[in-house]
């Protein structure tokens, strides 16, 4: 695994005190370090949930057995004799662990959550706000191909039998491409995780560049395997 | 979210779905596509050679509902408009006119995007002064 860089988030670097013992914590946490009482929601990143740096190339295995060490000890059944605000609290923080895990086992989605937390905007976000850039961001070589396969899949979808071959062929090529792509991208997480700042700047871009393609390619397959599966 | 009855209707009834002949040199196409979606959009016009009005206008939009009614929206627009007053169309105005939430300003941008790129293509075909394209562009 590659060496751990800490990026210390801007809003959560205020201590903050545990309500039960008062000792101040270092960082955001669910538990506190010294009497392990379970602490209010904070503001905290899913990252910072799992304790992780904002890294991308993640031990799932290891993040799970987190996911469910974390769930047990959050496990309402622990809290049946708690006061009130642990009882809330527990919960709370059970659904944030919920939505961590599941945004961080993804690794698109863990790509794209990081992305945001550093300042992207990512899918419809982009609201068409950077006129300027936006042009740069069409992917203009895929969309022939990409409107093309989409009227077979018309046809076919209407009935046309005789284009099934085709789209099979399309799918298998879009399939590659993705396959690819998927490659570039896991190249980009290696610079963003061992990168110093310019590097990871670079990826950053690349990153997002990627994933518009990404979509693209996703959308596509989802409708081709929907059309021949049906 | 619900859609504006405006984007119902385009959805459900779209005006000018269809193609223009690609190679004729009075047809100019269009073919964009989003990002942030996945969206394709293809928009074609045919233009009056004579007037420069814009006589006809077809498109096709895989894409979802706001992206169908942004491009059904433009194509009603540009119909009748010569190709000039066809450039003055912002995405703003349809966005006005369909009541697009902030989530789906991006499928009015792809619209206006792809009359844009129509008329290009049109005024490449046909050797139209660069300077009037340059002083239409953003």
């Amino acid at each position: 695994m590659a060496p751990f860089k800490i990026v210390q988030a801007s809003d959560t670097a205020v201590p903050v005190k545990c309500w039960s013992c008062a000792v101040a914590q270092n960082e955001s946490t669910l538990f506190c370090s010294t009497c392990s009482k379970v602490q209010p929601p904070l503001r905290m990143d899913y990252f910072q949930v799992f304790q992780l740096p904002r890294i991308l190339r993640l031990d799932v295995d290891v993040l799970e057995k987190e996911f469910y060490r974390l769930s047990r000890k959050l496990h309402p059944d622990r809290y049946a004799r708690a006061t009130e605000s642990e009882r809330e609290w527990s919960l709370a923080d059970t659904a944030l662990v919920n939505d961590a895990y599941r945004t961080l086992q993804d690794p698109i989605r863990r790509t794209e959550y990081l992305l945001k937390l550093e300042g992207e905007s990512i899918g419809e976000e982009h609201s068409g706000k950077v006129s300027n850039s936006r042009a740069s961001r069409v992917p203009s070589d895929l969309l022939e191909e990409v409107f093309e396969l989409n009227m077979q899949l018309d046809e076919l979808r209407e009935g046309d039998a005789s284009l099934r071959s085709d789209v099979e062929a399309a799918g298998q090529k879009f399939e590659a491409m993705l396959d690819e792509l998927d490659s570039k991208l896991e190249a980009e997480w290696a610079r963003w995780d061992e990168g110093d700042a310019t590097a990871r700047s670079t990826a950053q871009k690349q990153m997002v560049a990627l994933l518009d393609r990404r979509r693209y390619l996703d959308n596509l397959l989802r409708d081709v395997k929907k059309v021949l599966g049906a | 979210m619900a859609y504006s009855e405006k984007v119902i209707d385009h959805y459900n009834n779209p005006r000018n779905v269809g193609q223009l002949d690609k190679a004729a040199s009075e047809v100019g196409t269009g073919l964009v596509g989003a990002p942030e979606c996945g969206d394709v959009m293809r928009l074609q016009i045919r233009v009056n050679p004579e007037t420069q009005i814009i006589e006809e206008a077809k498109f096709k939009t895989f894409g979802c509902g706001s992206a169908i009614a942004s491009s059904s929206l433009a194509t009603e627009w540009v119909k009748g408009k010569t190709v000039e007053e066809a450039l003055e169309i912002k995405n703003t105005e349809i966005v006005k006119e369909l009541a697009l939430p902030p989530v789906k300003i991006h499928c009015s941008v792809l619209a206006e995007d792809a009359i844009r790129a129509a008329i290009g293509d049109w005024k490449k075909k046909n050797g139209v002064a660069e300077a009037a394209e340059a002083a239409a562009a953003h």
